[in-house]
C-alpha cells in the first residue's frame, strides 16, 4: 500500500480507514462509538472481519492498549435471517426443543 | 473449467463423476451436486459475485469459509445467500447480487 492511500476497513459497509482516523480523531475513543458513527461493523457480518483492524487503528491512534478495548455491542440475530422465519408459527418452539437437545 | 484441481497432492485425483447444471444470470454452467456454489462459478471463470451497496464495486471470495459475507448472492429469489458455504442443488438460479439485493415478492 503507498502512503496516504485510502482503503476499505469495513468491507460489509465500505467504511475506509480515513473515515475510521477521522472518527478517533475527532473524539470516538471506543470500539463502540467508532461503530455507532461511521457503521463499520454493523453490515452483514456484524464486524467479524474489521473489529481487529479497527481495534489496531484505534490502538494506534490513542495508544490505548488492544485488551483495554471493550468489544462493541453484539445483538441477536448474529448472521441475517428473513423476518417471515421470525414471524413463522412455532419457530420459537422449534429453537427451543433445539436448544434441549443439545442442537440435534 | 481451468481452475479446477484435477489432482491434489493429497487427496488424490477428483473422482466426482457427473455434472449437473446450474443457471448463474440466465447462463448454464456445469457444477458438481454439494459443492460450494461459489467453486463452480469460480471454475466457469465467474469472480464478480456482487456488487457492493454503496460504491458498487465487484466482490468476490473473500474468506471463503462463511465469515465475511463477501461472496453473497441471490439464490433461488433469495437475497444475501453465502455461496462459499452453501452447496450447489439441482434446479439452482443464481443472480449477480447489486447491494443488499431484493427480496422481490413475498416467498409463499
Amino acid at each position: 500500500m503507498n502512503e496516504g492511500e485510502d482503503i476499505i476497513i469495513c468491507r460489509c459497509e465500505e467504511v475506509s480507514r480515513n473515515t475510521i482516523e477521522d472518527a478517533i480523531e475527532q473524539g470516538c475513543d471506543t470500539l463502540d462509538s467508532i461503530k455507532r458513527r461511521t457503521r463499520a461493523g454493523m453490515g452483514l457480518c456484524q464486524g467479524r472481519t474489521c473489529q481487529r483492524l479497527i481495534a489496531g487503528l484505534l490502538r494506534n491512534k490513542t495508544g490505548k492498549p488492544l485488551e483495554e478495548l471493550k468489544p462493541p455491542n453484539f445483538r441477536p440475530p448474529f448472521r441475517p435471517i428473513s423476518l417471515g422465519l421470525l414471524a413463522q408459527e412455532g419457530y420459537r418452539l422449534r429453537r427451543e426443543d433445539e436448544l434441549r437437545d443439545g442442537g440435534k | 473449467m481451468g481452475l479446477r484441481i484435477k489432482y491434489h497432492p493429497i487427496l488424490g485425483e477428483d473422482l466426482r463423476k457427473d455434472m449437473i447444471s446450474i443457471e448463474v444470470d440466465g447462463r448454464a454452467i456445469p457444477a458438481y451436486e454439494g459443492e460450494p456454489i461459489a467453486a463452480a462459478l469460480i471454475a466457469s471463470d465467474i469472480k464478480t459475485l456482487r456488487k457492493t451497496k454503496r460504491i458498487g464495486e465487484p466482490r468476490s471470495l473473500f474468506c471463503a469459509r462463511g465469515v465475511c459475507t463477501d461472496c453473497v448472492m441471490t439464490v433461488n429469489g433469495t437475497p444475501n445467500i453465502r455461496t462459499c458455504i452453501t452447496p450447489v442443488e439441482k434446479d439452482m438460479k443464481i443472480e449477480k447480487q447489486e447491494g443488499l439485493g431484493n427480496w422481490g415478492e413475498e416467498p409463499k
